[in-house]
């Protein structure tokens, strides 16, 4: 089944030329030049993954964004013009799981958004408990108790990757490789961002993380650090 | 040096230091208290110099009155008393009794005719030595002081008869004290009884009272007057200095981004024309800041819309590009060629369009520090790894010395990533070859990181400009990393972002040496060098 892609851009030479790269790799490109269409867009073409650039007419693509996310956990991919440090982290914090920079080239599109659409992890029967948490692999759930936590897919691999080992402090570059694919120097901000909306949905207290602790200078591990 | 040389505990001496040093602070700051206090000496010194010569002048003038006023009035009564004995003897022979009630009446006479306040002492004294058919009694008014005539004043007044001798003395006063008086001395001759004394002693304590009364009067018009002077000295500088206080704190808030902040202006004097011209400047400076600030913006905002409106279209060409890059082994060979090309410099547009926002932001202001913490040497070691191949194709070998930095550092470590591997892409690209040498050091102040090749190097007056933008050693010189001529004068710009600095030395044929060093707490100074911008072993 290919892949169905909703690209959100207002440019549509750039948008014809994404679809064409898309094509090309046999994904199924989906378009929308409004933000403010781009709801019922997502709504149609009920997409595996979004491309959604940040400005945009009608809607801001911010606002698309956490619109999207409010009832959907499928993956955002944000295309950014800008450099500028500021955006990104709030591309980052309105739920957006990746970025890429304009301009960027067809291999680097595409390798991201085949992270974020590869299966996830070897599936296996394991269920995990981290703290009062059960990670059910199968599944693809996570509960406290009785209760099953939504997460997003992204947020269920970091989670994932760091309660399968539970020993291990992770870096911020091995989760970069692991949850994000990203074999060279990437933005650590996308590792501190996620972790932020990963204990704000787990944690009892975010400010006092149990679940996802930090170890400073290092990076993340699951459970207490003690 | 507070040591306390006086026999005074040294809480005290300390204690009595703080208040001197606050007195001092008062005296320094405030300059309403200098002027008073100058006023008050320069006036009090004054009045002191007038009152004074007011009194003395006026106790000499009181004295020398009274003195003629004893003067004549002893002449007088001299005078009398004498017409009083020769009348008698002019008409009878006067026997003793009628000498005794001519001394009588001799005495009431001179009282009567006294008019000096305070009262006049007599004393008919015999000049002793005389041998005389009569005498009379040597008579005094029961208060005379006669211990005030001295036996000099009495030969004065003997030997010189038929004028008064006058002596100032000094006479017992009923409150205890001395007062001042004269006493006058003239001679008398009685017919039959010889020559006899006529002594008068007048009080002068009246005149030595008014003189008192005067004096303390002059004081207290004095102190009044000073003080006086003091206080309206106070008013008008209070009045001169309040606006000038004003317009001090007016101005330190307007240096701590009160713009707003003006002076009330009232009347047309000099000090509303002060705060009429203040104001214009204020005004002035207001609309010139609120200017660059909405240049400022307004460049930001360009930045922010061309990077947008250029790198859209750029996207679409770059992805377009590759597609045709990808497919080039089916195009004949020109137009593969051609592909090529395009790839190539597409890539070279977008690298040289990122150093231009970049730089347009450092223009703008537009930047900040993103600071995490990192260790300098692992830094350094990732960098030389990622650019060991680029390194393998020129042939160079790339040494790491590490003496320090193994520490983390709080530093925003894309842009000092990004200065790394800014000189070390240089002196790979113009280390001909030769080792490059990367060494990394650190001091309590600073840490460095220095790459050193022993290349092609440069004249002193290239290595003034290397930071320049645009600017290139040698325009025809192959270039491998295809740099956009802006790398290092954006490494500079992140180097003084985090308040450090990259320093250079170069030689034609030896190679060149780039320091970079930064402050181990952001945007402190640097002043200590923990690697030199010399290379060791070179004078």
């Amino acid at each position: 089944m290919t892949p169905r892609i909703l690209v959100v851009d207002d440019d549509p030479a750039l948008a014809e030329m994404i679809g064409i790269v898309l094509r090309a790799d046999e994904f199924e490109p989906h378009f929308c030049s409004d933000g403010s269409a781009a709801l019922d867009a997502f709504h149609n073409s009920s997409p595996d993954l979004v491309l959604l650039d940040l400005m945009l007419p009608g809607m801001d693509g911010l606002e698309v964004c956490r619109a999207i996310r409010a009832e959907s956990g499928v993956p955002i991919i944000m295309l950014t013009a800008k450099g500028d440090t500021v955006d990104v982290v709030k591309g980052l914090e309105s739920g957006a799981d990746d970025y890429v920079v304009k301009p960027f080239n067809p291999k680097e599109l595409v390798a991201r958004i085949r992270t974020r659409l590869r299966p996830a992890t070897e599936p296996t029967n394991d269920v995990l408990a981290v703290g009062d948490l059960r990670v059910d692999v199968a599944a693809h759930e996570v509960r406290r108790g009785e209760t099953a936590i939504p997460l997003t897919p992204l947020e269920f691999e970091l989670l994932l990757a760091l309660a399968s080992k539970p020993q291990q402090v992770f870096t911020r570059e091995m989760l970069l490789e692991q949850v994000w694919g990203y074999h060279y120097k990437a933005d650590t901000r996308l590792v501190n961002v996620h972790v932020q909306r990963l204990r704000a949905k787990v944690e009892h207290d975010p400010d006092n993380p149990r679940i996802v602790t930090t170890v400073r200078g290092v990076g993340y591990r699951a459970g207490s650090s003690a | 040096m507070t040591s306390p040389r006086l026999a005074l505990p040294g809480a005290t001496v300390r204690r009595l230091a703080v208040v001197g040093r606050r007195l001092s602070h008062v005296w320094r700051s405030s300059l309403e208290l200098r002027t008073v206090a100058l006023t008050v000496v320069l006036a009090g010194v004054g009045a002191s110099i007038i009152a004074a010569s007011i009194s003395v002048s006026i106790g000499a003038n009181l004295f020398d009155q009274r003195r003629d006023q004893v003067q004549s009035e002893s002449l007088r009564a001299t005078l009398l008393a004498q017409s009083i004995f020769d009348s008698a003897t002019a008409t009878e022979d006067a026997d003793q009794v009628e000498l005794d009630s001519l001394q009588n009446e001799a005495q009431s006479a001179i009282l009567g005719s006294t008019s000096s306040p305070g009262g006049t002492r007599i004393a008919i004294l015999r000049t002793p030595g005389q041998t005389t058919a009569r005498t009379i009694q040597n008579i005094a008014s029961p208060d005379f002081p006669a211990d005030v005539i001295t036996s000099d004043l009495r030969r004065q007044v003997a030997a010189d008869t038929g004028s008064l001798a006058l002596q100032s003395v000094s006479l017992a006063s009923t409150s205890g004290g001395a007062a001042p008086g004269i006493a006058v001395g003239s001679t008398l001759q009685v017919p039959t009884a010889g020559q006899y004394e006529l002594y008068l002693v007048y009080d002068l304590g009246d005149a030595e009272a008014t003189l008192a009364l005067m004096q303390r009067t002059l004081a207290i018009g004095s102190i009044a007057l000073v003080a006086l002077i003091a206080l309206i000295t106070y008013a008008v500088v209070r009045l001169v200095v309040a606006p000038v206080r004003v317009a001090a704190e007016t101005s330190q808030k307007i240096a701590a981004g009160h713009l707003e902040e003006r002076i009330p202006e009232k009347g047309e004097d000099v000090v509303a024309t002060l705060g009429r011209s203040f104001n214009g400047m204020a005004d002035a400076m207001q609309r010139q800041i609120s200017q660059l600030a909405e240049l400022s913006r307004v460049q930001q905002r360009f930045v922010s819309d061309v990077s947008h409106e250029l790198r859209t279209p750029l996207t679409t060409i770059r992805l377009a590009g590759d597609v045709l890059y990808d497919q080039r082994e089916g195009f004949s060979p020109s137009a593969a060629r051609t592909t090529e090309l395009l790839h190539t410099q597409v890539d070279r547009f977008e690298l040289l369009l990122a150093d231009l926002l970049e730089i347009s932001r450092f223009d703008a202001g537009a930047v900040e520090l993103e600071l995490e913490r990192i260790t300098l040497v692992r830094l350094v070691e990732d960098g030389v790894a990622e650019y060991e191949p680029l390194a393998a194709e020129t042939g160079s070998e790339i040494e790491i010395v590490a003496r320090g930095g193994y520490f983390e550092t709080e530093v925003d470590a894309r842009r000092v990533r990004r200065i790394f591997r800014n000189l070390l892409g240089n002196a790979i690209e113009h280390g001909e070859g030769r080792p490059i040498t990367v060494e990394v050091d650190s001091d309590p102040d600073s840490v460095a990181i220095a790459v050193h090749d022993h290349g092609v190097g440069m004249t002193e007056a290239d290595a003034e400009r290397v930071f320049d933008r645009f600017w290139r050693a040698d325009p025809s010189r192959r270039r491998t990393i295809g740099g956009t001529g802006l790398g290092l004068a954006i490494s500079l710009e992140d180097a003084v972002l985090h308040g450090g600095r990259i320093d250079v030395w170069s030689r034609p044929g030896e190679g060149s040496r780039f320091v970079m060093t930064l402050p181990r707490v952001v945007g402190r100074p640097v002043d200590s060098w923990p690697l030199p911008i010399r290379p060791e072993g070179l004078s």
